[in-house]
């Protein structure tokens, strides 16, 4: 007979969410659903009314995690929307952002995961945060390029958090001759550390594949040799940075995405009646607590050609690099090989990057109110800002970002695995919850069905 | 390094009315021309993941955080606080593995100064954009506090902040009219 287990919160990634598992007597997951409890917030419709300017410094606010990618997107579905292009150097240093950005996610994720698996040859859980070496020696690695990808973030986009840099037309200023030395230098320290971190990562992760068990807070786990294994579709717009509706051949099909009610799609109203109250951190919920994952979700499920896809380093890497491992793993794995990916793509781009061009557009039209689409492909996956302006006014503004796409996808993947290896499973998502939440929902029809705040 | 000597990071979500007052503040910190030893940052929701877990104690040496608290006062009061007077979950880094508030782990070795503001009106989870009119009055106080925390002698901008006025309108030669 099946149980009912739920973890609230899941740890180690931002925003609010959990898991509601149902599992049988062996404690595999049957059906699970992983969602987000971060409230909705509305920014759709405080855009409205105001000006193309002001409307990616709202989006960029929506989260702490992500605002370099919600920038980035809204600035881009602005420019789509009044068709104005930008100078080729004005988009080389958006480029140079954007994986300055995606650097520092990848470091930051390598701290969020180490503590799940294994020192190689050992025993031993991996602590980042110990002082004992050899894990010392990879945790200033780590910070080293974070603090890498922050700092070119920071001479391409003007401020390293919120991007001050960014404008619509372009950018407000270029770089200097010395700080594109200094971008180049920083990159080509960092492309040495992440080559080793990528190695090691890799390392590590194929030790965890390797193991027949594995131990959560005290309890002996099988591990299985498809954990995190689905069969639903990808969805990268580009290898590293995206598509907008100005492409000539735009890599994402708004008609081909649809988005569908939480309540049409997760379980309904249960008890618990599984607990463990080894389960770090704290213990899973009490015996007898209801849960209701279908009314509690605050987001809608995104599809793509009718069904889930998976968005991030692994569709990527799928969709534009012949990529094909499956599974938790793997998609770890995806990730770390983009460390190197990125750097080498940067090195391009600075080479490239002339510091006299021009970065601002020579004509920015005020729009006429046509819908213009940029897809940003974000650390954690495609991050697609819908837009109409008119006369230098807002009219429409909508966001479907990276973690809503794959909440679906990922409780797909969590059938046939052990309950407490559920959130490893979530976790190779890295997923951002607080931005991940917005409530415009689609029906069969196509039509606007409900877009309202919860809580 | 990514940061120097001083940081000054502005916490805080202005989609979320009072919320705001943490880059309001630092906003009108970046007009100052500051040493180069000191770094103006409006931290948004960030400063976990980008700033406190980014410091390096060999380099930096202060940090002040401004921000909203509920510490019970007029909407607009001021307060210093110390790490220690934070309630817990203050700054606290989910992306954190064991949930270890990021402030806790550096206070022994960067001199941290927290500058809450008590808000009037904070709308989470609903968005609305604008400061009360009290919160708002409070940011040149709150910039004054900032430099005098910081040891930078504005000169006159400090003097005028102090009597909440424009700078200028104290000096002999534009005396500004119902003042003495």
């Amino acid at each position: 007979m099946s149980k009912v287990v739920e973890i609230s919160p899941t740890t180690r990634h931002e925003g609010h969410s959990k898991l509601v598992l149902k599992v049988n007597d062996a404690g595999i997951i049957e059906t699970g659903n992983w969602c987000s409890i971060t409230p909705v917030r509305g920014v759709e419709k405080l855009a409205v009314g105001k000006t193309p300017e002001q409307v990616p410094k709202i989006a960029s606010r929506v989260c702490g995690i992500c605002p370099i990618a919600h920038t980035l997107a809204a600035t881009e579905a602005m420019e789509a929307s009044i068709k104005c292009e930008v100078p080729k150097d004005a988009k080389l240093l958006r480029y140079i952002l954007q994986l300055a950005n995606r650097l520092h996610s990848i470091a930051l994720h390598d701290i969020l995961i180490l503590p799940d698996f294994y020192l190689p040859g050992t025993e031993t859980k991996i602590n980042p945060f110990t002082a004992e070496e050899p894990v010392r020696t990879v945790a200033k690695r780590i910070q080293r390029i974070r603090e890498i990808g922050q700092t070119i973030g920071q001479i391409s986009g003007g401020e390293c958090i919120h991007p001050s840099n960014t404008r619509v037309g372009g950018m407000y200023r270029n770089c200097s001759e010395q700080a594109k030395t200094k971008m180049y230098d920083l990159a080509k320290e960092g492309l040495v550390l992440a080559k080793a971190q990528m190695d090691l990562m890799i390392a590590i992760l194929r030790n965890y594949q390797a193991r027949e068990f594995v131990d959560v807070g005290g309890m002996k786990v099988a591990l299985p040799k498809t954990l995190g294994y689905h069969n639903q579709g990808y969805l990268a717009t580009h290898a590293f940075y995206g598509s907008s509706s100005l492409d000539e051949c735009p890599s994402f099909d708004p008609a081909r995405f649809k988005e569908v009610r939480p309540w049409d799609w997760y379980m309904g109203e249960m008890d618990v009646s599984l607990e463990e109250p080894r389960y770090p951190v704290g213990g899973t919920t009490k015996v007898g607590t209801k849960v209701n994952p279908q009314m509690e979700a605050c987001t809608g499920i995104p599809m793509y050609d009718g069904q889930p896809v998976e968005v991030g380093p692994r569709a990527r890497l799928v969709v534009h690099k012949n990529y094909d491992e499956k599974g938790t793993v793997g998609q770890n794995i995806a990730r770390e090989m983009e460390y190197v990916d990125s750097f080498y793509e940067m090195l391009d781009c600075i080479d490239e990057l002339n510091p006299n061009g021009k970065v601002l557009a020579d004509c920015v039209p005020q729009g006429d109110g046509s819908l213009g689409w940029a897809a940003n492909e974000a650390p954690r996956g495609t991050d697609v800002h819908f837009a109409r302006v008119k006369n230098w006014k807002v009219q429409y503004f909508s966001m479907l970002v990276p973690t809503t796409w794959n909440f679906a996808t990922c409780s797909a993947a969590l059938t046939g695995a052990p309950w407490q290896l559920a959130e490893v499973i979530m976790r190779g998502y890295d997923p951002c919850v607080s931005c991940a939440t917005h409530m415009i929902v689609i029906d069969e029809d196509n039509r606007l069905v409900a877009q309202k705040l919860i809580q | 390094m990514l940061y120097p000597e001083i940081v000054i990071a502005g916490c805080g979500n202005p989609l979320f009315a009072d919320d705001g007052f943490g880059p309001a503040v630092v906003e009108e910190l970046q007009k100052l021309t500051l040493p180069d030893n000191v770094a103006i940052i409006d931290a948004g929701l960030g400063g976990p993941h980008f700033i406190f877990t980014l410091l390096n104690p060999e380099v930096t040496k202060r940090l002040v955080i401004i921000d909203i608290a509920d510490f019970g006062a007029e909407p607009g009061s001021i307060a210093k606080f110390r790490v220690e007077d934070l309630p817990p979950g203050s700054y606290r880094d989910a992306h954190s593995w064991d949930l270890t508030e990021p402030l806790q782990r550096i206070k022994d070795l960067i001199d941290i100064t927290v500058i809450g503001c008590q808000p009037g009106r904070v709308t989470d989870p609903e968005m609305e954009i604008g400061l009360s009119d009290e919160v708002s009055h409070a940011i040149p106080g709150t910039v004054r506090f900032v430099l005098e925390t910081i040891g930078v002698d504005y000169g006159t901008t400090i003097q005028c902040l102090q009597e909440d006025t424009q700078p200028g309108a104290g000096a002999e030669t534009c005396s500004s009219p119902g003042k003495s």
